[in-house]
C-alpha cells in the first residue's frame, strides 16, 4: 500500500506510478511494490469487423451483368467497333478497387495496390483490341502503369514503415511527385523520339528538390521543427 | 422479404433520447455505457452464460437489434444466438457497430470476480441497464445455489414484461403548455492529446460514503452537489492553469433520473440533462461559493415542473409533423451537426450520479461494490460517473485523452478535504 507523494491518494498495488501526476511509486522499504495483479484486464479488445457480404454480392452481380450485356450488345446489335471492351474493363477496375472495401477486407494494402495496377494494365490492354494496334501499349502505357504502381507502393511503404508526421508525409509526397514526373517525361520522350531530353519535368524536379531540402532541414533541427509545429498546428 | 415467415410483429419505436444516440455513431465512437458489479468470488463463465440466457428474454427491449426505417430507426426483437459472455478487455465501452455481435447492442464481460454489462444508450439509461445487470447477477447467484429474492432492480424472470417497462415515458409526460428554451452557450473545452483508437483511460477513486457525506454536510450540500462542485472547481483550475485567450463558462452536463419525479417503471431512457455551472468571467470563485451556487441551482431546477418543461421542449421537435416526414439521412445529418456544433459545446464535462444502490437483502452478502462508466466521451473531455453501495463510493473517470489534469485536480481536492481516496487505473 503506497500513497502518491504529490496527490496524497492511496494507490492500488498494481500501479507503478500515480495515474494522476505520473510520479513513480517508490517505497524504499519495499522496492518490489507495484507487482500486484491489476484490477483491469491486460488484453485489448477490437471491434468485430462487419462483413458487407450482401453489398459484395450485389456489386459483383451488377458489374458482371453490365459486362455481359454490353458484350452481347456489341456482338449482336451494335457491331461497329469493339466498344464493349471499354465497359468490361471499367467494370473490372471498379470491382478490383472494391475488393479491399467489400469483398476481402483483410487484404494488405500492397497487394491491393498491385491488383489495382494490374487491373488498369488489363484495361489498357483491352483498349489495344479496340484500336487494333498495341505499339503504344508496350511502348508507353505499360511502362507508365508500372512506374505509377512502383511509386505508389514505395510511398505506402514509407508512410507505413518510416515515421509518419505532417512534415515527413509532405516530404514523401514531394519526392514521389518529382520521381513520377521525371519518369513520365523519360518514358514519353523515349516513346516519341527515341532519345531523352528533359524539359518540363526538370522544373518540377527542381521545385520538389528545393521543398525536400527545406523539409529535411526542418526535420533534422528539433528547434525549427517545433517552431513550425507550433505555428502551423490546426 | 426473406424472413417473411418469422418476421416479428413486435417492434419498438426508439424513445426520445434514444433517437439521438445512433446518429452520433462513428467508426470510432458509440454511445455505450458500462455497469459492473464486483462479487466476492471468481466468476464461472458457463454459469454466467446460463444466467444471461435465462434472464435476457425478460427484457425484450435489450434483446433487440436496431434497424433503419425510411424516417426513423426502430428496435426489433433479436433471436440470433447470443449475446455471449466474453473475457473482459482493457478498453471498455469500445464502439458497437450495429451489425456486429449478431446485432446485439449489449455485451457481457467477466474478469476475476467482476461481471460487466455494456449497453448502447439507445436501448435504455443506467436505471434500465442496472435492472438487467442485477437480474442477471441474481440469476447467476441462484444457479450457484443461493436463495435470492426479487425486488428493487432485480426483476422476476418468470413473469411477463409489463407494458410500462417498455413504454416511451417521455411522450407521456411531455405535456406542459410552454416550451422553455434550451440553454446554449459555448463553454470551456478541455484540450488534450487524443489517444489512439481503442484506448479508454480509466481512473477509479474509491472512498467511504460516510466521510464524503460528512464533508458534504460541512458545506451544507448533498453528495451530488458537493462532487459536482469539486468537478467544477477542478475544471476551473484546469482552465486557469492552461494557456487560454479568454475565459469561458465552465458547465457540467448532468443527467437527472426522471423516474424520481414521474411515476414510470420504464426500462428505457427516461433522463434529462441539467447544466450546473459557473462563469469565471464574473470573478474568482472560492470553493464555498461554487458549492453554494450548485446547491441553489439544483434546488431551483430539479423539480417536477421545470423537468416537465424541459422534456416538452425536447419532445416538440419529434412531434413536429414537418420534421417527422423528413427522410432519416437528412435528420441524421441535421442532428449530428446540431450535436457537434451546439449540444457538445454546451458543457465542459459529464457527470452522472446513480446514487446509493439498493439490492435485495439476500443478495447483499455476495456483492463487493458496483462500478459505472459513462463511456467514451464524444469529444476530448472526461466523463465522471458516481455510484455507491453500502459504505463504498466509487467515482469512475473515463477519458480518451492522455492528460489526467482534471482527475488530478478533482481527487487532490477530495484529499485536501480529508477524504481518503484509493486509486485504481488501467493506465500503463
Amino acid at each position: 500500500m503506497s500513497y502518491c507523494v504529490n496527490c496524497g491518494v492511496e494507490l492500488d498495488g498494481s500501479l507503478k506510478e500515480c495515474p494522476l501526476c505520473n510520479t513513480p511509486v517508490y517505497n524504499p522499504r519495499n522496492p518490489a511494490e507495484g507487482v500486484e495483479e491489476s484490477p483491469f484486464p491486460e488484453k485489448k479488445g477490437q471491434v468485430e469487423k462487419v462483413k458487407r457480404k450482401d453489398f459484395g454480392i450485389l456489386l459483383t452481380v451488377v458489374l458482371v451483368a453490365a459486362g455481359i450485356t454490353c458484350g452481347l450488345l456489341n456482338l449482336f446489335v451494335f457491331k461497329g467497333a469493339a466498344w464493349s471492351l471499354f465497359v468490361i474493363g471499367a467494370c473490372l477496375i471498379v470491382w478490383v478497387l472494391f475488393i479491399p472495401v467489400v469483398i476481402y477486407s483483410n487484404l494488405s494494402i500492397y497487394t491491393s495496390l498491385l491488383l489495382d495496377g494490374i487491373s488498369i494494365g488489363v484495361y489498357l490492354y483491352l483498349i489495344t483490341f479496340a484500336l487494333r494496334t498495341d505499339a503504344w501499349f508496350f511502348g508507353l502505357a505499360l511502362p507508365v502503369t508500372i512506374l505509377a504502381v512502383c511509386v505508389a507502393e514505395a510511398f505506402t511503404l514509407c508512410v507505413k514503415k518510416l515515421p509518419c508526421t505532417f512534415l515527413t508525409t509532405s516530404l514523401y509526397i514531394f519526392t514521389a511527385v518529382g520521381i513520377l514526373c521525371i519518369g513520365l517525361e523519360i518514358l514519353i520522350d523515349w516513346y516519341l523520339h527515341g532519345a531523352v531530353q528533359l524539359v518540363w519535368s526538370a522544373v518540377v524536379l527542381t521545385v520538389c528538390v528545393i521543398i525536400d531540402i527545406t523539409l529535411i532541414t526542418l526535420l533534422s533541427m528539433t528547434r525549427l521543427r517545433n517552431a513550425v509545429r507550433r505555428r502551423l498546428h490546426f | 422479404m426473406r424472413e417473411e415467415k418469422k418476421s416479428p410483429s413486435v417492434w419498438y419505436k426508439l424513445d426520445l433520447s434514444a433517437i439521438v444516440y445512433p446518429t452520433l455513431q462513428r467508426r470510432d465512437f458509440s454511445s455505450v455505457y458500462r455497469l459492473s458489479v464486483v462479487l466476492k468470488e471468481d466468476i464461472k463463465p458457463e454459469v454466467l452464460q446460463e444466467a444471461v440466457n435465462r434472464a435476457l428474454p425478460r427484457f425484450p427491449t435489450y434483446k433487440a437489434a436496431i434497424r433503419k426505417g425510411l424516417f426513423w430507426r426502430y428496435l426489433e426483437p433479436n433471436d440470433r444466438p447470443g449475446p455471449f459472455v466474453q473475457p473482459d478487455i482493457k478498453n471498455p465501452c469500445m464502439p458497437m457497430p450495429f451489425k456486429a455481435n449478431n446485432r446485439y447492442l449489449i455485451r457481457i464481460y467477466y474478469f476475476g470476480s467482476r461481471i460487466s454489462l455494456e449497453a448502447h444508450h439507445s436501448l435504455g439509461d443506467g436505471t434500465g441497464g442496472m435492472c438487467v445487470l442485477q437480474t442477471i447477477t441474481a440469476e447467476y447467484l441462484r444457479l450457484l445455489g443461493h436463495e435470492i429474492d426479487c425486488g428493487g432492480f432485480v426483476l422476476d424472470i418468470h413473469e411477463e414484461p409489463k407494458a410500462g417497462e417498455l413504454e416511451d415515458a417521455y411522450m407521456k409526460y411531455a405535456n406542459s403548455k410552454v416550451r422553455p428554451p434550451r440553454p446554449g452557450e459555448k463553454t470551456y473545452r478541455v484540450r488534450g492529446t487524443k489517444e489512439p483508437f481503442y484506448t479508454l483511460n480509466i481512473i477509479d477513486g474509491i472512498m467511504p460514503v460516510s466521510r464524503v457525506m460528512e464533508v458534504a454536510k460541512k458545506y451544507n450540500a448533498t453528495i451530488t452537489e458537493y462532487l459536482n462542485a469539486v468537478l467544477l472547481y477542478a475544471l476551473m483550475q484546469k482552465q486557469e492553469n492552461d494557456f487560454h485567450f479568454g475565459l469561458r463558462p465552465v458547465r457540467i452536463a448532468m443527467p437527472v433520473n426522471l423516474r424520481r419525479f414521474f411515476p414510470s417503471i420504464t426500462l428505457r431512457n427516461f433522463i434529462t440533462m441539467i447544466y450546473p455551472g459557473i462563469d469565471p468571467r464574473l470573478g474568482d470563485y472560492t470553493f464555498e461559493e461554487i458549492v453554494e451556487h450548485v446547491h441553489n441551482y439544483m434546488r431551483y431546477y430539479i423539480n417536477e415542473k421545470f423537468l416537465r418543461g424541459d422534456i416538452t421542449t425536447n419532445a416538440s421537435t419529434q412531434r413536429n409533423p414537418f420534421i417527422r416526414v423528413v427522410p432519416l439521412f437528412i435528420k441524421d445529418f441535421v442532428v449530428r451537426t446540431f450535436y457537434t456544433k451546439v449540444q457538445d459545446k454546451n458543457s465542459s464535462a459529464g457527470l452522472t450520479n446513480m446514487g446509493p444502490l439498493k439490492v435485495p437483502e439476500s443478495m447483499k452478502p455476495f456483492i463487493e461494490r458496483f462500478d459505472i462508466y459513462m463511456g467514451q466521451p464524444f469529444s476530448s473531455r472526461t466523463n465522471c460517473a458516481i455510484i455507491s453501495f453500502e459504505d463504498t463510493l466509487t467515482i469512475n473517470f473515463a477519458s480518451s485523452i492522455m492528460e489526467a489534469d482534471v482527475e488530478r485536480y478533482f481527487f487532490r481536492k477530495l484529499v485536501r478535504d480529508g477524504i481518503p481516496v484509493k486509486i485504481e487505473s488501467n493506465r500503463a
